[in-house]
């Protein structure tokens, strides 16, 4: 026997490196409690697909080819990096990484550019020119609360350089973070009746808020809530990002003018197929919702009651019910997402300008907030709103307009002890 | 003003900017990189390249191993000017095959080897980026629940007590899993490392391709012990986990290298990007929660936490012996006979384990039995045979799975046969 080397000194164990909390980064991965073997397995397949780099194709494991020609990024967790939120470049010399762009030419629905599309893939297999660069360019302004505070809000200005088809002309943008994606399936699960009901609700401080609808269906996600349920968010990002096709989106992302495009190969027709779509779904579907912490803590209670008392509740609805899903585990269900799912004038601060369905260009759909307190220590790069240009929690808030503007208000008004706690509360959510 | 003036009228800040933009300075050139790394970590490499190097930009083309050898062999290797990537045996092929030009990168600070894996090859054409070792990912919690001992080594892995409690990658379908069966031959010899290996697989439940974690076995309870490699482990240790990684006193290295293409069309975005990789800035990033590789640069290990694993110490204290360019030819052959013996019959092994551990509780003999169960089907000569290892070699590294070829087969009958006259011999002496 060769043991002879062993050496008592050659065993080393690894712990974690830092002395204190090593904070669960993976607190977005996790699944739904009570899923079955069988279950099991399908959301393992399904977060595979989800963690996997899109291959170029012809490759020989056709099961994952046919990135491109034209895309954003290689793989889901590219823009939801650990299933959390992405964030935006500091400045114009960063690559947009997990921020893209919407582009649309006026018209309901919102009509794609003629040559670049509804969104700019900066990105193009070898042989196909990427469509250019969108650089962000920060601008700064500043606002002082009641107490003299004074805090700096930045905002992007997006420039197109290194177009490769030409001038691209009048066009309305949108710059997007990506968000966390853990507990789609709950919101994906509620009723549309539940969603109407909100809507028609009397609201205190001017309040409305409506459901976006996509023909009769009532719209659930994306920033505008333009998609009406989760297979086809799920879909569209596949096409819309990494150009898979799938049963829903079964043509390549090319635009007419884009010729190198339309004559690169494909990766089979579809190349997402409709059970890996549905695998991909039933993951994410079944992500467990981010866990409460600290829920118990004096200050995290009293920020809570500021959160009903300066009226974010209002549209940020702390518990919502699912109704009659396809999936037992999502089923008349409570749970806690802190959103209403309905689209919001949001005042002209946070304005994209481009109306998407029934939704004008200054609403957007109540951002769910359970998890956002622990998304920045997932992604040291993580941003808040639509377009990551938020650092800070009291900057997201202070960038509420519109039908917010008497919560922000009255945020702006609060002692610096009452607006620590209420950002006590958010982080713990 | 009528409604689509309005909505022109509202985009206009927005789209002036869109048409009169200019770029922030001339445009980058493309460095394309063919790589089977994760995004987790491609993505915060590329970012961090590009803030390094202002004038390239990152193209990724992904590519499993055994996809980015023909991807590479293109005419002008399909546009890529790199291969970085954890496949020891494609930088080792390509090479032989002329697909690499002599890498421009300052090896100053690299030292040839790290125990017995030489981390560049002595033509000079790659060189190693990161390293990871093989160990055991365990439960300490659930281990103290049980009252057995941290595993230090192999031999540690056949205790009855963690029968079904062990998560074991399948070798031949795992990527980085064969040279753990190597690890073991080397460390014990062939027959009784292949003995040892029985007895931990019957212990073991297995984990395939494409479906659970071992982190995730163990984190959910299902196992108490992982055999992995040291990052995945590592990583989820850095994200939360309450867990630890033990590299036990027989381990090695598994190297990741990188390489320029021959016919390169941007051959100094290559070699900066190769530079970047190697710098102390490019090595550091590998101590990132959601990477947590190994350096090859042993001046990176003071700027890191004393707890991080250094296998530089640990090979000067006599550690990390396994050969891994001696187990490199023959890792296929092992994978496929691992399969055939161990894997296949994994159910039926683990019942006849059960029944010879109860023998031998009753203090029956059983040696003939105990021989038949840990007889490996070729020999060791057999098993380093070039045409042997030339007809399973693309079993390994995620390529095309062929149906088992005749030898195989042949040992698959063989394992059958063992196993049919162990089971005999157990029913002969009432086990």
């Amino acid at each position: 026997m060769r043991i002879s080397l062993l050496l008592a000194g050659a065993m080393f164990t690894l712990p974690a490196l830092a002395q204190e909390p090593v904070p669960d980064r993976d607190l977005l991965t996790r699944p739904l409690p009570g899923l079955n073997a069988k279950e099991l397995e399908r959301f393992m397949l399904g977060r595979s697909l989800f963690r996997q780099s899109w291959v170029i194709a012809p490759a020989s494991d056709t099961t994952v080819d046919g990135l491109g020609p034209l895309y954003n990024r290689l793989a889901c967790i590219s823009c939801h990096p650990k299933n959390g939120r992405g964030g935006a470049p500091s400045g114009p010399h960063e690559k947009m990484q997990s921020m893209l762009v919407r582009l649309s030419v006026p018209g309901t629905p919102p009509r794609p550019h003629p040559v670049y599309g509804d969104q700019l893939n900066e990105e193009g297999i070898p042989g196909v020119p990427g469509e250019g660069r969108a650089e962000v360019h920060w601008q700064e302004k500043e606002v002082r609360l009641a107490d003299g505070h004074l805090v700096r809000l930045r905002f992007p200005e997006i420039r197109f350089v290194e177009l490769a088809y030409g001038e691209i002309g009048p066009v309305l943008v949108s710059p997007r973070v990506g968000p966390h994606v853990a507990g789609l399936g709950l919101l994906d699960a509620v009723d549309a009746r539940t969603l109407t009901a909100m809507a028609r609700a009397a609201k205190p401080d001017g309040v409305t808020g409506k459901m976006n609808r996509i023909g009769r269906q009532a719209g659930r996600f994306g920033l505008k809530a333009n998609t009406a349920d989760l297979r086809g968010q799920i879909a569209g990002a596949f096409h819309g990002d990494m150009s898979i096709t799938s049963p829903l989106f079964p043509d390549e992302n090319c635009t007419p003018a884009q010729s190198a495009c339309k004559q690169a190969p494909n990766g089979g027709k579809p190349e997402l197929s409709a059970r890996q779509l549905d695998d991909i779904t039933f993951y994410v579907a079944h992500l467990a919702p981010p866990p409460r912490r600290n829920s118990e803590a004096p200050a995290v209670k009293r920020g809570e009651l500021l959160f009903a008392g300066f009226g974010c509740a209002v549209c940020h609805q702390p518990t919502l019910q699912t109704g009659n899903s396809p999936h037992r585990l999502l089923r008349k269900r409570s749970f806690s997402p802190y959103t209403d799912l309905l689209v919001h004038d949001m005042g002209p601060g946070l304005a994209d300008h481009r109306p998407d369905h029934a939704a004008t260009g200054s609403e957007w759909r109540t951002a769910p907030l359970w998890g956002i307190g622990a998304l920045a220590a997932i992604n040291e790069k993580v941003g808040f709103l639509h377009d990551g240009r938020a650092r800070t929690l009291e900057e997201a808030i202070l960038w509420h307009g519109g039908e917010a503007e008497a919560a922000r208000r009255r945020y702006g008004q609060a002692d610096a002890a009452s607006r620590r706690d209420l950002i006590e509360f958010l982080n713990s959510l | 003003m009528n409604k689509r003036r309005a909505f022109l009228k509202s985009g206009l800040a927005l789209t002036v900017a869109a048409i009169s933009g200019k770029p922030a300075w001339s445009a980058p050139q493309t460095v394309n990189v063919v790589t089977g790394y994760p995004d987790e970590f491609v993505s915060r490499v590329e970012a961090a390249f590009e803030k390094a190097h202002p004038e390239y930009r990152l193209r990724v083309i992904w590519r499993m191993p055994a996809d980015a050898a023909p991807y590479l062999r293109q005419p002008g290797h399909g546009g890529a000017d790199v291969y970085w990537s954890a496949s020891p045996r494609t930088f080792a092929r390509l090479a032989s095959e002329g697909i690499w030009r002599k890498l421009p990168a300052d090896r100053r600070h690299l030292p040839p080897h790290i125990g017995k894996v030489a981390l560049g090859d002595t033509a000079g054409y790659y060189t190693a980026t990161e390293v990871a070792g093989f160990g055991f990912a365990v439960s300490p919690d659930a281990l103290a629940k049980r009252g057995i001992a941290p595993p230090r080594d192999w031999p540690d892995l056949a205790d009855p007590r963690l029968a079904g409690l062990i998560a074991l990658p399948v070798p031949a379908r795992v990527g980085f899993a064969p040279p753990l069966i190597d690890i073991v031959l080397q460390g014990w010899g062939w027959d009784a490392g292949w003995a040892l290996w029985s007895e931990i697989t019957a212990n073991a439940v297995l984990i395939d391709r494409g479906s659970t974690f071992v982190t995730d076995e163990i984190v959910a309870g299902r196992s108490t012990v992982g055999v992995s490699i040291d990052f995945f482990v590592n990583a989820a240790i850095a994200n939360g986990a309450k867990l630890d990684f033990i590299y036990p006193a027989h381990t090695g290295l598994n190297p990741a290298h990188i390489a320029v293409t021959r016919d390169s069309t941007n051959p100094d975005g290559a070699a900066a990007f190769v530079n970047f990789i190697l710098s102390p800035a490019g090595q550091r990033l590998l101590a990132h929660p959601d990477i947590r590789r190994l350096p090859v640069r042993p001046d990176v290990y003071a700027e890191l936490p004393a707890t991080y694993y250094n296998p530089f110490a640990a090979a000067a204290a006599g550690g990390l012996q396994f050969d891994s360019d001696a187990a490199r030819p023959r890792l296929a052959t092992l994978a496929a006979a691992f399969q055939q013996m161990l894997i296949e019959p994994h159910a039926e092994l683990g019942e006849l384990w059960r029944r010879l551990r109860r023998a031998e509780a009753a203090g029956k003999a059983t040696t003939p039995i105990r021989a038949l169960l840990c007889r490996p089907p070729l020999s060791e000569a057999e098993a380093n045979t070039a045409e042997l290892q030339r007809q399973i070699g693309l079993r390994i590294e995620g390529g095309p799975e062929a149906a088992p070829s005749a030898t195989e087969i042949v040992w698959q009958k063989q394992c059958t046969k063992n196993r049919r006259h162990a089971r005999q011999a157990l029913e002969a002496i009432k086990a």
